[in-house]
């Protein structure tokens, strides 16, 4: 019998396939290396934000952070007002990225230590954070920064954006061997899966929970760096909506979202989906109507699909048994 | 409640214009939508479950509304319509999450998208606009001297009220909301309630929907965008638990009227209207503060 999630891993493989057909037939462009360059510029923030979800929900709560595209827009500016004020970019970025923690702590401390139901707490600082990063800023966009930082997200290599091997790609193999090969790890799955049976068996769980929301706010201080880079200058408004596409990228690779299920490779497929579909229609100009609408038909199906492997699988187990 | 009074304190004594009765009637008139939808949003947190999908549900009823009128149908069609639509909008996320066995916040955030996908295609990137303001009483006149937006949410509160707590269909949903094994056990057909649920805060949807257009008379691209995380932070606010059991209509109003009052308030004291989101998001984390450590106490 083979492991649901590994089927998992072949279908949003088979579906990622899919779209890139889909996508080369609808539009002759699309195979070109000019267009996968700039498919894969949009990768990397959702990919790290996506990656990040996906940890807080696996650690189970169940956990979600809505804030993650709120801190990425503070982050950026932070970054961005530091360096207006005279501070090195880089030391600015170090700093943004405490920041990134600091935010992400607060998070930490509602849910883990208050214990308050992660939703709740998220939704209020998503709303704290993003209107300190307009009322700051009031609303218009700091700029400024330097060239060279900007190849940083701008450069190519092979033919491939510099961030995407350099921040991206490592990411996902930290995470994905840090997930399957060290005690972290299973914690964290012991973590999602029961709570309880995790506390018991000397798992912290409260404290493993704290720290995997202030890595939360630390990645989207990179994801905000990124953007920082991309576009020469910071938006206040840079991370609406990565939220919702985030925690979207999560559940699509099969994490679940009361914890305990999902893999880094999954992620990393959905998003890999996800941005292949939405450059595919922008590619054969198809309305922006549908990329939203096959998002959302992805997103439901995904979770109806598991359930219906689930329930298979539980009842072939229930007929081995008897 | 405390909290409302001493507000509208702080902003009656730094505008005298704030206290006016031109100003109350403004502000009541920008709380009708997110005021009933926060209705149903209500029984949904009680239920247990959540509705991201509002706005979504909200701009469809919006344009097909838009594109009835523009067909030429009366008003008691177009009411209908508008109605209808958000009724089995809501239906079907309640389908969703009952029978398909989708998580609430998964399930709304899929159909979010589609239905703003169904927004698009039948707007087509061009606002609705000039619109008929045959309904616009509904919101702008008044009656028996009191302003017409008030007669609304008291029907829609009082409605709610009533089916929560003096039905046996509203103690379904608290029961669900409290332990739905145990409901399923006592018999509670688990799976109806919820659509049905789904399907009220729908048709809510629908009607803020009508009271939208008759209000604004168009229809833009961007309609809805942020009124469900709205419902949810008046809901919060209002004593709510998204856990499921716990929550309160009168709460979830005097929300609603906190966070229109503080977007109010703070243009006419002179503070940049974008600092309202800092205002509500740390009045959320107070409260949710506030609560945890209640809770904490007591335990």
């Amino acid at each position: 019998m083979k492991d649901p999630l590994t089927q998992r891993l072949y279908f949003l493989f088979g579906l990622l396939i899919a779209t890139v057909v889909l996508g080369s037939l609808l539009s002759p462009n699309f195979l070109k290396s000019s267009t996968l360059g700039y498919l894969l510029q949009y990768v990397p923030v959702l990919g790290v934000l996506g990656m990040a979800q996906t940890l807080v929900m696996l650690s189970g709560g169940p956990g979600i952070d809505l804030s993650i595209g709120a801190m990425m827009s503070l982050v950026g500016l932070a970054i961005a007002a530091l360096f207006g004020l005279g501070v090195p970019l880089v030391l600015a970025c170090l700093i943004g990225l405490a920041i990134g923690a600091v935010l992400g702590a607060v998070n930490a401390f509602l849910i883990c230590v208050l214990q308050i139901p992660s939703l709740m707490a998220t939704l209020a600082t998503f709303f704290a954070y993003s209107g300190l990063a307009l009322a700051l800023t009031g609303g218009s966009p700091i700029g400024g920064i330097p060239d060279w930082f900007g190849h940083l997200a701008q450069g190519r290599f092979l033919g491939v954006p510099v961030h995407f091997w350099t921040v991206f790609i490592p990411l996902a193999v930290l995470l994905h061997v840090m997930l399957s090969r060290t005690k972290t790890g299973s914690h964290i799955y012991a973590a999602g899966n029961d709570e309880r049976a995790a506390y018991l068996s000397g798992v912290k769980v409260w404290r493993l929970r704290f720290a995997i929301y202030c890595f939360s706010g630390i990645i989207a201080g990179i994801a905000g760096i990124m953007t920082l880079a991309w576009f020469q200058a910071a938006r206040p408004d840079a991370g609406k909506g990565m939220e919702l596409l985030s925690v979207t990228v999560a559940i699509l690779g099969g994490a679940h979202i009361f914890g305990g299920i999902g893999r880094i490779m999954g992620t990393v497929l959905a998003v890999l989906i996800v941005t292949t579909l939405q450059a595919g229609l922008q590619l054969a100009n198809i309305s922006q109507a549908w990329q939203l609408a096959a998002i959302g038909f992805l997103l439901i199906g995904s979770v109806v699909a598991d359930n219906e492997v689930s329930n298979r699988l539980r009842m072939r187990a229930r007929r081995g048994s008897s | 409640m405390i909290a409302l009074a001493v507000l509208c304190a702080i902003f009656a004594s730094q505008s005298e214009f704030f206290l006016t009765e031109r100003n109350l009637t403004i502000i009541l008139r920008n709380s009708v939508d997110l005021a009933v939808i926060c209705a149903g949003m209500t029984i949904i947190i009680i239920l247990g479950g959540i509705d991201v999908s509002v706005g979504g549900i909200l701009a469809v009823a919006a344009v097909l509304i838009g594109r009835s009128y523009q067909l030429g149908a009366p008003d008691w069609v177009v009411i209908l319509v508008g109605l209808s639509a958000g009724a089995a909008l809501g239906a079907i996320n309640g389908a969703i999450i009952s029978k398909a066995r989708v998580p609430p916040i998964v399930a709304t955030l899929g159909t979010m998208y589609i239905f703003i996908a169904v927004l698009f295609l039948v707007i087509g990137g061009v606002w609705i606009s000039g619109l008929p303001n045959t309904l616009s009483f509904l919101v702008t006149g008044s009656w028996l001297g009191l302003p017409s937006g008030l007669y609304v949410i008291g029907a829609v509160y009082l409605f709610s009220w009533l089916l929560l707590r003096r039905t046996p269909w509203g103690q379904h949903v608290v029961a669900i909301g409290c332990d739905e094994n145990a409901a399923r056990l006592v018999g509670i057909s688990i799976d109806r309630t919820k659509i049905q649920a789904y399907a009220l805060i729908g048709l809510f949807a629908g009607l803020a929907a009508v009271l939208y257009v008759a209000r604004m008379r168009n229809v833009e691209v961007n309609i809805g965008t942020n009124i469900a995380l709205e419902a949810i932070a008046a809901t919060i606010l209002g004593g709510a638990n998204i856990r499921g059991g716990i929550g309160s209509l009168v709460g979830a109003l005097m929300g609603v009227l906190f966070i229109k009052i503080t977007q109010n308030g703070l243009v006419l004291i002179g503070v940049s209207s974008l600092w309202e989101t800092v205002v509500i998001g740390s009045l959320l984390v107070i409260v949710l503060v506030l609560d945890a450590l209640e809770t904490r106490r007591k335990s």
